[in-house]
């Protein structure tokens, strides 16, 4: 009897220290610093979609080795400090061995060192400063770097006719690592930049700095901006009677660009990472938004949250759910591999490389530049 | 020459948006003797609140839908002073300067929960602005102009030529005095409120279809507000409406000369600088 007792306790107790454990290895967990209010929310609904977009399709394959993922989302409030926050929350209490990073660099750059520290891997799919992934060997990046974008621009202004432009950017690390590259590769090819004019982010009136930027009447204006603050301000040059050629970036690409700015953006024209929509896998990709979204239009830099997690859960197959396994891993998954933009192989800085096309819009519609 | 003609404009236009937020913040002082911070949110909710009746499932006109919005915002500005400020009518400023600083949080937040963070616009067509001599302004801004008139020569009339102007004075003057004599005190405050919120509602208003509605659209312009008061004088009308142009001037003149990213210093070192020669201005009349 005693003996009985003794066996029963022992099992309740084996299965009272075993049952958390069966429990947190039911599924995968990754863990997602997103921006899902504050300044920035704008895009942040529309990475969670795709992220979630592809977690469903993992999950309904076979999942990860037979479990399925869960994405453990945490608000990063858009601003650097929460970034902080949110990813050091992931890391010790949600203990995910692989993080979704915040987007807008200077907040990804915030939160980077807080992973590299612990030895977490954290990636991003959208962070375009050249600096980004410096903080080490756990940081990865699948979008293409500045130091890319910055020539395209300078490329673009070259081949348009504009050797003399002023250039407009967002005054944080982003618009000011692109500005630089964008500049030097300028100078380089001969052009000349007339003025520099910084401007704070979530303003209401960029009158002034427009009234700065377009003086002395120059054929075109360089605008290193984003949409929100993009749209306030094309609506202002437009009312203003400004007739210059504007030149963006791709963080301006986005449909709500037109709906917040209407006729005022119409003509605009900006490089962006080429993703060509005719593989086969991004029709996939979109016939899948299709089914699930309802709806056509794929948010800003979707494509590329999506590639992430398909990239991040062929990396814990392959090298278990452990942060060194995955960064191990991440290499040799990537390589070769063929997502829905395009080559995903991580050079040495743990980025990846990019084609840059020209946008324009035409008709209320973002299309392909033809001059 | 154009582009200093340009500038002027769009400093004097700044400067009327920042004078009707200034006024609206400079009356609750007078009265009611603290810094309603909270100031910026009733002036981004009068913009919300017109979103709100334009849109799905409303869906006024903008001239059927401007003085419901106008109202929604008094009557919140009057709630806000009967559940927040009202309570701590004897309460030191600090507690007060505290609360209301509490309630401006809550309100954004409150705006975010319904909106999102996300730009909006009232989805106006857009225009190209007329030209006079080389400067363009469009109908908008010549509504902020003319409307900011109006609020100023009203306002007037009030202070300084009605019986209720007069015990508003008399309130600002002395509390317990204006008591003593028989001035309905209660009244008076709370139509102080009523006036303070149509400012804020008319700003908000203007602004947001001059520009466009984010949660944060209050706070970003209430500070230049607060540098306006300061320069003019706590408690001051005149002095509210002459330091608002006074800083959208400055501020837009100087972006001629200076760097694009220290606009707002200007306004901020006008601030600090007010500060350092009138100390007591944010804390009472007395200190």
């Amino acid at each position: 009897m005693k003996k009985m007792i003794h066996v029963s306790l022992f099992l309740i107790g084996v299965s009272l220290l075993a049952t958390p454990l069966v429990l947190a290895q039911e599924t995968i967990k990754i863990g997602a610093a997103f921006a899902l209010s504050g300044s920035i929310a704008v895009y942040g609904e529309g990475f969670k979609k795709a992220v979630d977009l592809a977690v469903e399709e993992i999950n309904a394959a076979r999942g990860i080795k037979g479990k399925k993922i869960e994405i453990v989302y945490e608000d990063n409030k858009s601003t650097p400090k929460d970034c902080v926050t949110a990813v050091r929350k992931l890391i010790t209490v949600d203990k995910v061995p692989v993080i979704f990073g915040p987007a807008a660099s200077s907040n990804f750059m915030a939160a980077a060192p807080v992973a590299q520290e612990s030895k977490i891997v954290m990636i991003s799919a959208e962070g375009a400063a050249p600096a980004l992934t410096q903080a080490g060997e756990y940081i990865f990046r699948v979008f293409p770097s500045d130091v890319l974008q910055g020539k395209g621009v300078s490329d673009l202004c070259i081949s348009l006719g504009y050797k003399e432009v002023p250039v407009m950017y967002v005054n944080n690390d982003w618009g000011l690592g692109l500005k630089n590259v964008f500049v030097e590769n300028f100078k380089k090819a001969g052009g000349k930049i007339t003025d520099e004019i910084p401007y704070d982010e979530k303003k209401t009136d960029y009158r002034t700095e427009l009234i700065r930027a377009t003086k002395g009447n120059p054929k075109a204006v360089v605008n290193l901006t984003y949409l929100n603050e993009g749209a306030v301000m094309f609506k202002q040059s437009y009312e203003m009677g400004v007739k210059t050629q504007w030149i963006a970036g791709s963080a301006a690409k986005g449909p709500k660009l037109i709906e917040l700015a209407g006729k005022a953006v119409e003509g605009i024209i900006g490089t962006y990472p080429v993703v060509s929509q005719e593989t086969k896998e991004y029709k996939a990709f979109k016939e899948a938004w299709k089914k699930k979204y309802g709806e056509d239009k794929i948010p800003i830099f979707g494509e590329y949250n999506y590639d992430m997690v398909y990239i991040t859960a062929k990396a814990i197959e392959k090298g278990g759910y452990t942060s060194n396994g995955i960064r191990k891993a991440l290499f040799e998954v990537a390589k070769g591999y063929r997502g829905v933009t395009g080559d995903k192989t991580f050079d040495q800085d743990r980025g990846v490389g990019a084609e840059y096309g020209v946008w324009t819009i035409k008709d209320g519609q973002i299309v392909d530049y033809k001059k | 020459m154009e582009y200093l003609l340009q500038s002027i404009l769009n400093g004097i236009l700044a400067g009327c948006i920042y004078a009707l937020f200034a006024m609206g913040l400079t009356l609750i002082y007078g009265v009611l003797n603290f810094v309603n911070f909270a100031h910026g949110e009733l002036i981004m909710w009068g913009a919300y609140f017109l979103y709100l009746l334009m849109e799905k499932p409303i869906r006024l006109p903008l001239s059927l839908a401007l003085i419901p919005a106008l109202f929604l915002t008094v009557i919140l500005g009057l709630g806000t002073d009967r559940f927040v400020f009202k309570p701590l009518r004897q309460a030191n400023r600090l507690t007060l300067l505290i609360a209301s600083l509490g309630l401006s949080f809550l309100l954004r937040n409150g705006a975010q929960f319904f909106w999102g963070a996300e730009i909006r616009t009232y989805g106006f067509e857009i225009k190209r602005g007329m030209r006079f001599w080389g400067v363009s302004i469009t109908s908008n801004q010549v509504a902020i102009i003319i409307a900011s008139v109006i609020c100023i020569a009203l306002l007037y009339l009030l202070f300084y030529k009605s019986r209720l102007g007069k015990s508003m004075r008399a309130v600002s003057d002395n509390l317990e005095l204006a008591r003593v004599v028989g001035i309905n005190s209660k009244r008076t405050i709370q139509f102080t409120w009523v006036i303070a919120s149509i400012l804020a509602g008319v700003g908000g208003i203007l602004l947001a279809l001059d520009t466009n509605l984010q949660p944060g659209m209050g706070l970003i312009n209430l500070v230049k507000a607060f540098a306006a008061t300061l320069l003019g004088g706590v408690g001051n009308l005149w002095g509210a409406l002459l330091g608002g142009i006074l800083i959208g001037l400055a501020e837009n003149l100087s972006v001629l000369v200076i760097s694009p990213g220290y606009k707002d210093a200007i306004a901020f070192g006008i601030m600090v600088l007010m500060l350092l020669i009138r100390p007591s201005a944010l804390l009472g009349k007395e200190g």
